[in-house]
């Protein structure tokens, strides 16, 4: 492959690249035109420096490796208003959804966030665990004296079918 | 009329008061809510780490719906609501990839229906229920309370999966909040996210971004701000104080989910509505409305 | 048996690279009746043509086989060679290698020369059968129907005018001029365009030749190329043409207010007005929509009539049918703005400082609603900061997928106009995606709006924002200096695209002409032909056609006036035999051709019979076009069609199945 870049002399991974093409069932990321709309209009740009025409380009160029086990992924916010936007219909969102799948399979880093979520998942079924809640008059409640509606969690066979899922790529 | 709802996970662990605020305004009309038995999560945490596990789970909820026999499953959250419609125009466009996903479900006894309609909480009170209607039940308008919407991000985008109201000029929370007498300012950050995603891996940015809403919106003057998900009631109500401390602005500014703010107009009491739970200073909008 | 000879084309490598051309004239030599089998590399070159008229001649050939690309390609010129060696042109088959096999199937080439085995052996069976046809000769009228009054439509006017054809040029406005007559300057040279234009709006009233009818409208078409009969609907005015001096102390006193089209809505008008300045006629119109006496049936008001002193007002004016007779058509019906309010993320239609692209041009004309000073609508001040935004509308697949054209040079135009304007005082940013300047001239006009410190930012806003206060600001990331930066203007331009004519559909109706996928009117040939439809006498001129700028309206106009002239100079055309027919004797009259024929080309016609009175369908020759869904049709194969007939069509499917160099190929 007749490219390289000579900051990191890294080389396009077309395999990669493949591979996010296929997560996303569709070619319209390699549209993108670079009119910048998604960056200009990125909730978490100011804060966090994630610049949506960047990923789309570092991706249609092969620079995949880099961003799955990148930090920068994870900075996204999931307003969706870039792939609202988008003229082209390329969406930053499911590339940047893509990436992340990709780092799990990886094993990259993962913010422990999404870990526990799914551990939870397995334990209980839910990402949340139960949780007290105080008043504005400091009074302790929780969803018992409030009369609402004891939870019924999924049983274990769930647990199995859920690893099962996770499993699949 | 009898609707399935899931309420997914933050509602039920400790956003109780839009829980208890739909199970008290429904009923007054005529829609009884049955809820979903041994409910997982939808997925949303999910689609980051492997997107096969993520649909599989939301069509879980979808095939939980299908045991109730019932048509229609209410979902309040917005981004449970996201969720089970990507998942569903997922395993309409991918034939191979869906019957794995239904073969799973399979394995528990249980069958992914199609058919079963997605509600949030907004449509099914503007567009099934109906404005008419709304209006009719109210018996207390909350005539001088002015105040700003906030629908969320993914009820509204992206609207080529068809959301719950127009992506650019979502107006169906405002005449809502118009129908229980409340006046609803539009303005310009009204598209503007919460931020509530980033609390998995950003909190100070995720504070950042819905302390810096919230101090807009509070310069706007308006009476409270009114929102429909337990995300942004999380980051705009629960973490009011916080997210004022990360942008450095001292807040104590009413935030309420709408369907407490429709109780309150159809006369049921306060505490029912879960008004006692709210994190924000609600006792400045209360006192407003009248006795 | 009539004598054959077989011509296979190597296309270069086109055909030759994928088929083995050799073992296809080898096959061909052992058809029977086949005098000569050759192959060439380029049969419709010289040589090649020259190869196959000296067989004619030598081999006294009676049939003519030629195996190469799509007759789409060159029928034409293989039937002109063949006559001119003597041999009449419909005797001649042309068998399809290129497009059916040689590209169809470029990875399988022995499968492929097997199917063009085939495809000779079917092309010799109907070579066969084939019979000499005449073309048949049709006067035509030499006048010429131009629809549409803007810059396209009036220079084909004046070059059909010019060239002795007489033209009736329909505009569907009170005045001629289009969108031209709006514009300030036009790029890249800031001409003033109204003095470009009005000498040419005045040259087509004047012009003996034109027939100009405005406020006027086509409601039917009939007939053929050379031939069309057309019903042109003249609107009432509610004012005498001859008699209005054009004075305009009736808009003086008219009372009802009205948007000012022209304009673009910025100002007000009355309900008796002259469209603008530059009208041309410059004749009064009372909008019946508007006016009080029109749109409530009762004797009121009657202003104008006080103060007409010409006595020029006529309420009681009726619209008229006009009937004309044409041998072609020129479409020059223009292109519409794209509308910004779809695009609800920009403020368009919500915030007042934001103005479309040809709003601004109404602002910065002289003519205009603030007299041609740059003033932000909300509150009449001289803008600071005024912000260019591209692409609204364009490049965009959830609206148009296609490039504008014209979008990126309009911006470069009105920003360097900003500067003229006001000089050092303001600031210019233009958000661009790419900066398109094609044409002649067109980059050094880039580079001059460089050179006057118009800021270009790479990148577009998400969205456009109004603060509390009615401050317009919005967010942009600038690919040049990797910076978030906030813009926060007083004015901000939308360079809305151009897009097809909301009227296309009907247009498309009465003519029969298609549409791209684009939404703009169908070219016959993108590449080669583009001033035509692909319907006979009717040309398409200006932005109807797709979106362009003056000077390729004006080019494409005096093209199609050029090929309208070409079709009527000879007072006759050319018409292809290739039509249906009517065998009296078998037609039983049933009308099922008559009525499912889609060109209005069968008529039925009373015909003595056994000494009784029948009805018999016919075809009107000059109207069909060669369809075949009357031969489809008919319930007793009376209607057969000249060069495809039903024995030619089905002795190829006979010769499919006979098979090909494997003796007993079953189909």
């Amino acid at each position: 492959m007749g490219l390289t870049d000579l900051t990191s002399m890294a080389k396009p991974n077309l395999e990669s690249r493949e591979k996010i093409l296929r997560k996303l069932g569709g070619r319209e990321l390699v549209n993108c035109f670079q009119c910048i709309k998604c960056t200009s209009g990125c909730t978490a740009l100011k804060l966090l420096e994630l610049k949506p025409h960047e990923i789309i380009k570092l991706v249609n160029t092969g620079f995949v490796d880099e961003l799955a086990s990148s930090d920068i992924i994870w900075t996204c916010v999931t307003c969706l208003k870039c792939l609202q936007r988008c003229p082209q219909r390329a969406s930053p969102y499911h590339v940047i959804m893509a990436l992340r799948n990709l780092a799990v399979e990886r094993e990259a880093k993962v913010p422990e966030g999404y870990l526990k979520a799914v551990s939870r998942i397995l334990e209980i079924g839910l990402a949340e665990g139960v949780q007290d809640v105080v008043t504005r008059k400091m009074e302790i409640l929780n969803r018992e004296s409030l009369k609402l509606p004891k939870i019924t969690y999924p049983k274990e066979s769930f647990q199995a079918a859920f690893m099962k899922a996770m499993e699949e790529r | 009329m009898k609707v399935a709802v899931f309420w997914g996970c933050r509602i039920l662990t400790s956003q109780y008061a839009y829980e208890m605020s739909v199970r008290e305004t429904f009923p007054r009309f005529k829609v009884e809510l049955a809820d979903l038995s041994e409910a997982n999560c939808c997925g949303d945490p999910v689609k980051s780490m492997n997107d096969f596990a993520a649909n599989y789970l939301a069509a879980r909820v979808v095939a939980l719906a299908n045991n109730t026999g019932l048509s229609d499953l209410l979902v309040p959250c917005n981004r449970c609501h996201f969720v089970i419609s990507e998942a569903k125009s997922f395993m309409a466009k991918n034939e191979k990839t869906s019957k794995k996903i239904v073969e799973i479900l399979k394995e528990e006894g249980l069958d992914y229906n199609p058919s079963i309609k997605i509600w949030h909480t907004i449509d099914f009170l503007h567009d099934f229920v109906g404005l008419k209607h709304v209006k009719k039940a109210v018996q207390k308008p909350l005539k001088g309370l002015k105040l700003a919407t906030h629908v969320g991000c993914q009820i509204v985008r992206y609207s080529e999966l068809g959301r719950v109201d127009d992506a650019e000029n979502p107006r169906k929370l405002d005449e809502l909040v118009r129908a229980v007498g409340a006046e609803s300012v539009d303005y310009a950050e009204k598209l503007d996210c919460c931020g509530a995603n980033l609390m998995l891996s950003h909190v100070d940015s995720a504070l950042s971004l819905a302390g810096t809403k919230l101090s807009i919106v509070h310069g706007y003057g308006v009476d409270g701000l009114v929102v429909s998900c337990p995300d942004c009631g999380l980051m705009f109500d629960y973490k009011q104080k916080d997210a004022g401390a990360t942008v450095g602005a001292k807040l104590g500014f009413p935030v309420v989910y709408y369907t407490q703010l429709l109780g309150l107009a159809l006369g049921v009491e306060q505490e029912k509505l879960g008004l006692h739970l709210n994190q924000s200073p609600v006792d400045k909008l209360l006192s407003k409305v009248s006795a | 048996m009539p004598k054959i000879g077989i011509y296979v084309c190597h296309c270069g490598l086109n055909i030759a690279g994928v088929v083995d051309v050799k073992r296809v004239v080898e096959y061909a030599k052992g058809l029977p009746d086949v005098a000569v089998a050759r192959n060439y590399t380029y049969m419709c070159s010289e040589p090649g043509q020259r190869m196959i008229q000296d067989d004619i001649k030598v081999h006294n050939l009676e049939r003519v086989v030629i195996a190469t690309c799509s007759p789409r390609m060159h029928e034409e010129t293989f039937r002109r060679a063949v006559a001119e060696a003597g041999l009449n042109p419909y005797l001649l088959e042309i068998v399809n290698l290129r497009e059916h096999v040689s590209w169809a199937h470029s990875d399988e080439p022995e499968r492929a020369t097997e199917k063009a085995i085939d495809l000779v052996r079917m092309g010799v069976a109907r070579a066969m059968l084939l019979e000499p046809l005449e073309k048949t000769r049709v006067s035509v009228e030499r006048n010429v129907l131009v629809v549409g009054g803007g810059i396209a439509g009036m220079q084909a006017s004046l070059d059909l005018a010019d060239a002795g054809l007489r033209v009736y040029l329909v505009e569907k406005a009170q005045s001629i001029g289009g969108r031209m007559a709006q514009l300030d300057k036009t790029f890249p040279t800031l001409d003033c365009s109204a003095c470009i234009l009005t000498p040419k709006m005045v040259d087509v009233a004047k012009h003996p030749n034109i027939t100009l009818l405005t406020n006027s409208e086509v409601t039917a078409v009939k007939g053929f190329v050379g031939n069309y009969e057309v019903s042109i609907l003249k609107k009432p005015r509610y004012v005498d043409e001859k008699a209005c001096v054009g004075c305009e102390l009736c808009t003086k006193v008219c009372p009802v207010k009205v948007p000012d089209e022209f304009n673009e809505g910025l100002s007000q008008t009355r309900a008796i007005s002259i469209y603008s300045p530059y009208a041309v006629p410059k004749v009064a119109t009372i909008s019946p929509k508007h006016c009080l006496r029109l749109r409530f049936n009762k004797d009121v008001c009657g202003k104008c009539v006080e103060a007409c002193e010409a006595k020029a007002i006529k309420f009681d004016q009726q619209p008229e049918t006009i009937q004309i007779k044409v041998g072609g058509v020129v479409l020059a019906v223009g292109s519409e703005v794209f509308d910004a309010s779809r695009m609800a993320e920009l403020g368009y239609g919500r915030y007042k400082n934001v103005v479309s692209n040809i709003e601004f041009e109404r602002i910065v004309n002289a003519s205009g609603p603030t007299g041609g000073k740059i003033l932000c609508p909300s509150n009449k001040q001289v803008p600071k900061n005024v912000v260019f935004v591209q692409c609204v509308g364009s490049r965009d697949k959830r609206f148009h997928e296609y490039c504008c054209r014209v979008g990126c040079m309009a911006t470069l135009k009105q920003a360097i106009l900003t500067r003229e304007h006001l000089g050092k005082d303001v600031n210019v940013y233009v958000c661009f995606n790419d900066m398109r300047a094609f044409g002649k001239g067109y980059d050094e006009f880039y580079r001059r709006a460089r050179d006057l410190d118009i800021n270009f930012v790479a990148g577009l806003p998400s969205d456009i924002r109004c603060d509390a206060k009615g401050g317009l600001h919005f967010d942009v990331y600038d690919k040049g200096t990797n910076k978030l930066l906030e813009l926060r203007p007083d004015l901000i331009v939308l360079a809305n695209g151009l897009v097809p004519n909301s009227d296309l559909g009907k247009i498309g109706e009465l003519f029969h002409v298609s549409r791209s996928a684009d939404g703009f009117l169908l070219e016959a040939h993108p590449k080669l032909r583009p001033l035509e439809s692909a319907v006979g006498g009717i040309f398409l001129a200006g932005a109807c056609q797709g979106p362009k700028d003056i000077p390729d309206a004006v080019a494409q106009a005096s093209g199609a006036a050029a090929k309208v002239v070409d079709l009527l100079a000879g007072g006759e055309i050319e018409l292809e035999p290739l039509k249906a027919v009517v065998d009296k004797d078998m037609c039983s009259g049933c009308r099922i051709c008559e009525s499912i024929c889609p060109f209005i080309a069968i008529e039925m016609k009373t015909e003595k019979a056994d000494g009784e009175e029948k009805l018999r369908a016919e075809v009107v020759e000059a109207m069909c076009q060669g369809c075949g869904l009357c031969v489809a049709a008919c319930p007793t194969s009376a209607i057969k069609m000249r060069h495809y007939t039903d024995e030619q069509v089905l002795a190829q499917v006979q010769a499919a199945c006979a098979g090909g160099e494997a003796k007993g190929g079953g189909c």
